[in-house]
């Protein structure tokens, strides 16, 4: 859906050689929308710098009160094995290339209460002992 | 002024026996001068290198000396003194003499010691008033008094070598002593001064009468400017550093503070311009600002968290 009246510009566009991207802060137009999501942007912006929009990362969308206009970051990156390792994983994880694995609520918990039984250095020893 | 032929006996005994000794005195006096210039003639004695303010002195006192016997010379002669050169010079012998002196004290305590170590020939090693400082003395003796008394025990803490320096754990103040209690009374005047010089009562004042072309600018008021200029540097912070700050509590109030039309209470407040009214009063009229009460921490967690349930049970119902 790429509407006329949506328009993208880029800022402050810099070559970062050290971690292997491109980065830049995105301004979005889109008067009388609500904010665009992130995937439409990543499209857009894969086309301008003809790259594939899985290397695109963004975030910190802010919308300026009245609507209208949003601004947040975006960064290119060479190729994905550089994102992979350079991208933070929480933001690996919105675009599905990384789970966070965690026990579930209630054994995290019990892990929490074994804890509380011992003092000191102790306490990483106890979750291994899961009855 | 004329002297009376009266005298006793009793006088003119006095005045022969004084006579008689100026005389055998000032027959000692040239004596010993003589034995000084030759010895300044022959170079044994150098005087090159004395105390030129000392010089300045004997010069001084001597003239002044001579002045006198001038004086009493012609006395004894029954001359008139009056409009005498004499007069004006001793005068002014005496008060430059005078104008030494506090110079002479100051520099008595070492010509003391010059002379001391002149006449003795010899300068005491103990002797704690020295010169010279002595870096020596800022080297640290501790360290090899320690490992020689105790020894045996407490070996290792000590004698680790040059320790790890640890600054002290003080958060820095602003330091105020070097300003008196006027000098502060009269910067919180000057303050109270220039805050009603900009105030909204003064400037209305001031376009009134001013001949300049009249600025219609968009002014907002106070919390909304605020609110503006915080709002831009922290926008410039975040595009600069690729980030997004959190966003506290009181950001998020004063956010809806700068969005909305809270301006309305400027309306009907006046600053405060009683630091430019001319008052006798004024000292006792001029109140600090409002001081915060100093509460516990802990009573001041308790009040917030009645106030809080108070609140919530006020939206409750």
């Amino acid at each position: 859906m790429g509407d006329a009246a949506v328009t993208i510009r880029t800022r402050k566009f810099m070559t970062n050689r050290l971690l292997y991207r491109r980065q830049m802060i995105v301004d979005v137009y889109h008067p009388g929308k609500a904010t665009v999501a992130k995937t439409e942007i990543r499209e857009r912006l894969g086309t301008m710098y003809k790259t594939t929009p899985d290397v695109i990362f963004c975030f910190g969308f802010k919308t300026q009160f009245g609507g209208g206009k949003t601004t947040g970051f975006a960064l290119i990156y060479d190729t994905l094995d550089y994102a992979k390792k350079y991208e933070p994983k929480y933001r690996l994880a919105r675009h599905g290339l990384y789970e966070v694995k965690k026990p579930s609520r209630k054994q995290r918990k019990e892990r929490k209460n074994r804890q509380k039984k011992v003092r000191g250095t102790a306490k990483t020893k106890v979750g291994a002992g899961k009855k | 002024m004329h002297a009376s032929l009266d005298v006793s006996s009793d006088d003119l005994s006095k005045v022969s026996s004084l006579f008689k000794g100026i005389s055998n005195q000032v027959s000692a006096v040239t004596d010993f001068i003589q034995s000084i210039l030759k010895k300044v003639e022959n170079g044994e004695s150098k005087t090159s290198k004395g105390i030129s303010f000392l010089d300045v002195k004997y010069q001084l006192l001597l003239s002044y000396v001579i002045d006198l016997t001038h004086l009493m010379l012609m006395k004894s002669e029954g001359k008139k003194l009056e409009g005498d050169k004499t007069i004006e010079r001793l005068v002014e012998t005496r008060t430059v003499l005078e104008k030494m002196r506090p110079v002479d004290m100051k520099i008595r305590y070492q010509v003391d010691k010059l002379i001391k170590t002149a006449t003795s020939g010899e300068i005491a090693p103990n002797d704690p008033r020295r010169f010279k400082p002595n870096p020596d003395n800022l080297v640290s003796k501790l360290q090899q008094e320690d490992s020689e008394e105790e020894g045996d025990d407490e070996d290792d803490a000590e004698e680790k070598g040059p320790q790890k320096y640890v600054p002290p754990k003080v958060s820095a103040m602003h330091f105020d002593g070097d300003l008196t209690v006027q000098e502060k009374k009269d910067r919180l005047i000057e303050k109270a001064k220039r805050r009603a010089l900009s105030s909204s009562l003064i400037r209305e004042l001031r376009d009134q009468y001013n001949e300049e072309p009249e600025e219609i600018a968009e002014r907002g008021t106070a919390p909304t400017r605020r609110f503006h200029e915080a709002a831009k540097h922290q926008q410039e912070f975040e595009e600069g550093n690729f980030i997004r700050l959190p966003v506290t509590r009181k950001q998020k109030n004063l956010k809806r503070k700068g969005e909305t039309m809270t301006g309305l209470e400027e309306l009907t407040k006046f600053d405060n311009i009683s630091a430019l009214v001319d008052d006798s009063k004024g000292e006792e009229r001029d109140t600090p600002a409002k001081k915060k009460s100093k509460v516990s921490s802990r009573l001041r967690r308790s009040n917030k968290k009645k106030q809080t349930k108070r609140r919530k049970k006020f939206h409750k119902s």
